[in-house]
């Protein structure tokens, strides 16, 4: 199914701007701001988890079977954030203890945002970071492995994954 | 409607339509993760529903076995599992541990491979059309009922 570049530059712009509109809707209703924001984390990495699932299963149909978790991992870095964001992660690092971080330098999500103070941006992109968290934790739950993810935002457009296996 | 010097059982609940492949598959089953049954669908005249049931039951168990880690075949297809009385049971797991199982009655002609991947090949898709339905609740992986995916289903089997 071969998709010109502006077939794909329109999907990939639609899907920007509906996360955008979803993080803002899942944070009203809140009196207090950190409610908020813990609420809307935690809806839209349900909501991630959900489509992860949905997104593992389409993507490794043709795929021989994993042989262990660190190719589980390396699927997510590579075959997976292809088909999400036509690049792989740039750096991956484990302490081959269950533990992988995996590095986006210019995560496609975040390379249009700004704040007005410079220095509030990571803080505020922390909660668009959940959507994807959950997309990796959905995929890796259908994959039969147990996990938890949490992003770090030293500045965007960077953007860190940390997998902790359970 | 049988009759026995037509080859191997042709045990099909509708004798008009031809079924697209060689073999006469008398049951489809879907099973979830955690073993779970989420579709036994039976298209024998002959054979109650329980019996597949029973099928299914071990042919999770093989599954298991040939699966398990340490052994060298990484594909998802997995052949015959086992045969048991005149029925053939053929599996398939994919990424997500979702199995495919597939029982024919035992014919002398050959079963080709292509043919059998092919089956499972369809259904996969509809599997993974099926999981991509917002509606359709993977985790607590309840009984399939999508009308979508049982005409996809009987249409593989009846043509």
């Amino acid at each position: 199914m071969a998709e010109t570049a502006q077939q794909r530059f329109v999907c990939d712009s639609a899907m920007d701007f509906l996360l955008m509109e979803t993080v803002s809707l899942m944070q009203e209703g809140f009196d207090s701001i950190d409610e908020e924001r813990d609420a809307a984390y935690a809806r839209m990495e349900q909501l991630g988890h959900r489509v992860g699932m949905g997104l593992a299963e389409r993507a490794t149909r043709d795929r021989p079977r994993f042989a262990d978790n660190l190719e589980v991992v390396k699927f997510i870095c590579k075959d997976f954030w292809l088909l999400l964001f036509n690049k792989q992660i740039d750096n991956l690092k484990t302490n081959h203890r269950g533990v992988y971080v995996l590095t986006d330098s210019s995560f496609k999500w975040f390379s249009r945002m700004s704040a007005d103070v410079a220095a509030e941006t990571p803080q505020l992109a922390l909660v668009h970071s959940a959507f994807p968290c959950g997309l990796i934790r959905g995929a890796l739950s259908s994959l039969g492995v147990s996990s938890s993810v949490v992003a770090e935002v030293a500045a965007v457009p960077q953007c860190t994954f940390q997998i902790k296996f359970r | 409607m049988e009759s026995s010097s037509v080859g191997a059982a042709f045990d099909a609940t509708n004798t008009s339509a031809k079924p697209p492949s060689s073999f006469a598959v008398l049951c489809i089953a879907v099973i979830g993760k955690n073993n779970n049954p989420l579709l036994v669908k039976s298209f024998s005249t002959r054979h109650q529903e329980l019996k597949f049931h029973y099928c299914c039951h071990t042919a999770c168990d093989i599954v298991e076995e040939r699966v398990a880690p340490g052994s060298k075949n990484l594909d998802l297809y997995l052949g015959l599992l086992y045969c048991i009385e005149d029925l053939a049971v053929y599996g398939f797991m994919t990424n997500t541990k979702i199995k495919f199982i597939v029982v024919i009655s035992m014919s002398d002609a050959a079963i080709k491979d292509i043919e059998m991947k092919n089956l499972f090949r369809r259904l996969h898709n509809q599997y993974i059309v099926l999981v991509n339905n917002p509606f359709y609740d993977v985790e607590a992986a309840p009984k399939i009922t999508s009308k979508k995916f049982l005409a996809a289903v009987d249409s593989m089997v009846l043509g």
